[in-house]
């Protein structure tokens, strides 16, 4: 990693930072303070219309999508950014101005959308209330006439017309009135009442007694007409509703051109964002950065070739962000590295060998021939349908890999979607005798019969795994020229543990080994005892550090014992596998029998994959963080993150001027 | 007297405990997810898979039991001896008592996965893999069980 620092004509600005954000080569370094001299350019503005512009987008493709749904699904997520030819970013800004015209028109039809759909509720409440009054023919909201005074309302009782007069007589017998019922329900009756003006009081006081009240919201128009006033209202306001939708659905062909024209305005924005933090005087304008070694020349000669500028390099320090780069092979565990932490200063990049052990323990834990096919081909199906981008890209390149190595493991164990090809040859053929172990030509290792073998030989794996991630160390310490701890520290542990490794072996196999590897173990012991005080002062003191440090045996020990999950999780799959195809033979040879077959066939494997491959993954993950990485890997750098085009929906193409 | 009831006994504790673990863990797993849901329904394919992870206890659990049915003569195999049937009855506590137990637990780790990944859906993979390491004890279990299991019938006693 190099920074790099370019100076330019500020005539050139846009030029150059569009080249830099096309071709993602450089990290620009943001620095709080503009040195002396120079000043920052406030560009927060534009940058503000450029975010609100890509808010606005947003709604529109989420009004877009409540009325036409995208299709696509979860395989959606797959798909790959669109190509867009560099030509074409001037069309999309010229285009600019009016699909955010599209946008704010979406906002509004959805705005009234929701405006009328409230007001028809509320239109419907009303006419709820007007119900009880249809029959009345005179306003609602009527107090009296020059000789009489009128009452419009609610009594909370149910009355006939003759008990409600029998009501008010009893309260006041000298009351003269006229009354019609209007409507009556349980609790309530709707009613008018003509008393004579002179009696007004009279009847205020009556009527208050027995809980009479006026209408609420009560208009100066006659019931049935205010009714039929309303219903038109609400059938005009579904019609606009209806038309407002239509002219959503109309603009949903648009969908493709908000998604461009919110890319475009988001890469605008990032890339004021940048302008924002940069230094300017008079006539120049300087941008610092992180560029990767080897495209050093590739950035000079793209920033000579688009602008007036000088471009110099000097060694990046401590802080300088890290670039991963691999082969084919490892590329696609770059992701479990970073998910853990990039390679900090001094770290080996592990990925090559993280990429190997990764393939090969995840297939030791799926074993099953079947799946592991089924892993292939659906992934390089979906990668040649989807082209997915790069990251989702190396995601599934590494299921792909791991399906290869669970190909060969299943294989191996004897596992063809567990006993798939005895079970089915034992249901068709009518035997009960076919095992996997007399169909397939090759001598298997059945986890099992044989789980304690796969035992050992999965904590063997394990031992090489750890001595693979000691060496490493032994490495780095060897880089750093920190000789003691690359011989004492490390040299010494790994030779203890293939002493005691020959040893156990020698239990089993010659009793000569027995002596050798004790003799290594015990010579590396007396070593460790010797060196590992060396910090320590005195005589006493480094006696204790270096018989101190042999209780670090254990920690090794049970390092050792948690690759047994390699066993474990081997052992499940090819059982849950053999469990499920038990259950589908087991409704016997019959027209019912053979489709409760094909069917517990499928789900059982699904469910089977699901679990397993999730096991794998997982514990494959642990294996390497907590047993290897523990072992050498600091981690802790920062990731290489280029200004870029960080675009949701397109890419522009390579152009290779 | 043949070791039957033992037997069956044994298939039952292992599929009813681990069952119970997983109804536990998912069930509370589940209460939270809806609450999540609720509030974003697009999060659905990751909360399922949180809520579901507590729920290989019982798959265990029936295994263990479906492979004693097998060989204890119910669905095939032939009746086992008295010692035999307390073979199964011990292997089936180890699965029965670790799913029972390590489905609550991971369970609750679930709940925190999904509280987690609902406040930033970046995090779900790591709220995952934490809710998966709950996972190697119900294994465990399961294997110690297994292998005994398998065993049995051709233990001569």
């Amino acid at each position: 990693m190099k920074t790099v620092r370019i100076v330019a004509l500020r005539q050139d600005r846009k030029r150059l930072l569009e080249h830099l954000q096309d071709s993602a080569l450089v990290q620009i370094k943001r620095v709080e303070k503009s040195r002396s001299g120079f000043e920052r350019v406030d560009m927060s503005r534009p940058m503000q219309v450029f975010e609100r512009n890509v808010t606005l987008t947003e709604q529109a493709l989420k009004i877009l999508d409540s009325v036409s749904p995208e299709k696509g699904g979860m395989l959606a997520s797959l798909k790959g950014r669109r190509e867009v030819d560099p030509d074409e970013i001037g069309e999309i800004a010229a285009k600019s101005s009016e699909v955010i015209s599209i946008c704010k028109r979406l906002a509004e039809l959805d705005k009234k959308r929701s405006d009328n759909s409230a007001e028809r509720t509320r239109i419907a409440t009303q006419l709820v209330q007007l119900e009880a009054w249809q029959k009345l023919d005179i306003p609602l909201n009527t107090t009296e006439t020059k000789s009489t005074a009128v009452f419009v309302g609610t009594f909370p009782e149910q009355y006939s017309e003759a008990a409600l007069k029998e009501a008010i007589a009893a309260e006041n017998p000298k009351l003269e009135f006229v009354t019609e019922i209007d409507h009556s329900e349980e609790a309530m009756t709707c009613a008018v009442i003509f008393v004579p003006q002179s009696q007004r009081t009279m009847a205020e006081d009556v009527l208050r007694t027995l809980g009479f009240a006026r209408p609420m919201g009560a208009t100066s128009k006659i019931p049935k007409v205010k009714s039929e006033r309303l219903r038109e209202k609400s059938e005009r306001l579904r019609l606009e509703n209806e038309m407002a939708e239509d002219e959503i659905k109309s603009l949903v062909p648009r969908r493709s051109d908000i998604k461009i024209t919110q890319d475009y305005f988001r890469i605008r924005a990032d890339k004021y964002n940048v302008i924002n933090n940069l230094d300017h005087s008079k006539h120049v304008f300087i941008i610092e950065g992180f560029v990767p070694e080897d495209d050093c020349e590739k950035l000079k000669e793209l920033c000579e070739r688009v602008a007036t500028c000088t471009v110099d390099f000097e060694d990046a320090g401590d802080d300088a962000p890290v670039k991963l780069k691999n082969n084919k092979f490892a590329e696609p565990a770059q992701g479990i590295l970073t998910m853990y932490s990039p390679p900090g200063k001094g770290d080996l990049d592990p990925t090559p060998l993280l990429a190997f052990f990764f393939y090969f323990f995840f297939g030791m834990m799926f074993s099953d021939a079947g799946y592991g096919l089924l892993m292939v081909i659906v992934i390089g199906i979906a990668l040649k349908v989807f082209k997915p981008d790069k990251k989702m890209r190396n995601n599934l390149k590494l299921f792909q890999y791991c399906g290869i190595s669970t190909t060969v493991w299943g294989l191996v164990f004897g596992s063809i979607f567990g006993d798939a090809p005895a079970s089915l040859y034992n249901y068709f053929a009518g035997t009960t005798d076919m095992t996997m172990a007399k169909l397939l030509p090759w001598p298997t290792l059945d986890p099992q019969k044989d789980a304690l073998l796969l035992m050992v030989i999965s904590i063997a794996f394990g031992l090489v795994h750890i001595l693979v991630g000691m060496g490493c160390k032994f490495v780095v310490c060897f880089r750093e020229k920190d000789y003691a701890a690359a011989f004492f520290d490390t040299g010494l542990w790994m030779l203890l543990l293939i002493g005691l490794a020959v040893l156990a072996a020698g239990m089993f196999l010659a009793p000569v080994l027995v002596t050798v590897g004790a003799v290594i173990a015990i010579g590396c012991a007396v070593g460790l005892v010797l060196t590992q005080g060396r910090g320590k002062k005195g005589i006493v003191g480094k006696a204790i550090g270096g018989l101190a440090s042999l209780y670090d045996v254990t920690s090794y020990i049970s390092d050792l014992l948690s690759y047994s999950r390699l066993l474990a999780l081997g052992l499940t799959t090819g059982v849950m596998a053999q469990v499920f195809n038990m259950l589908a033979t087991m409704m016997g040879k019959s027209v019912v029998g053979f489709i409760f077959m094909v069917i517990i066939f499928i789900a059982g494997h699904l469910i089977n994959i699901g679990l397993n491959a999730l096991g794998s993954y997982v514990h494959t993950m642990r294996l390497q963080y907590v047993e290897m990485f523990s072992k050498f890997y600091e981690g802790g750098g920062k990731e290489f993150e280029p200004f870029s085009l960080q675009s949701k929906y397109i890419k522009i193409q390579e152009d290779n001027k | 007297m043949d070791g039957m009831f033992f037997a069956l006994l044994g298939a039952s504790i292992a599929t009813a405990l681990a069952g119970i673990g997983s109804a536990k863990g998912v069930g509370g797993a589940a209460q939270a997810a809806m609450g999540v849901l609720s509030e974003d329904s697009s999060q659905f394919g990751k909360m399922l898979v949180l809520t579901l992870l507590p729920g290989t206890q019982g798959l265990y659990g029936f295994i263990v039991g479906f492979l004693i049915l097998v060989s204890c003569g119910v669905l095939g195999g032939s009746a086992p001896t008295l010692a035999q049937g307390l073979c199964f009855l011990g292997a089936s506590l180890a699965i029965g008592l670790g799913g029972l137990f390590s489905g609550i637990a991971q369970g609750k780790a679930a709940v925190s996965g999904i509280a987690m990944s609902a406040k930033d859906s970046k995090n779900f993979s790591k709220g995952m893999v934490s809710v998966t390491l709950v996972e190697i004890y119900a294994l465990l279990a399961f294997i110690v069980s297994l292998l005994v299991v398998i065993q049995i019938p051709n233990l001569a006693i």
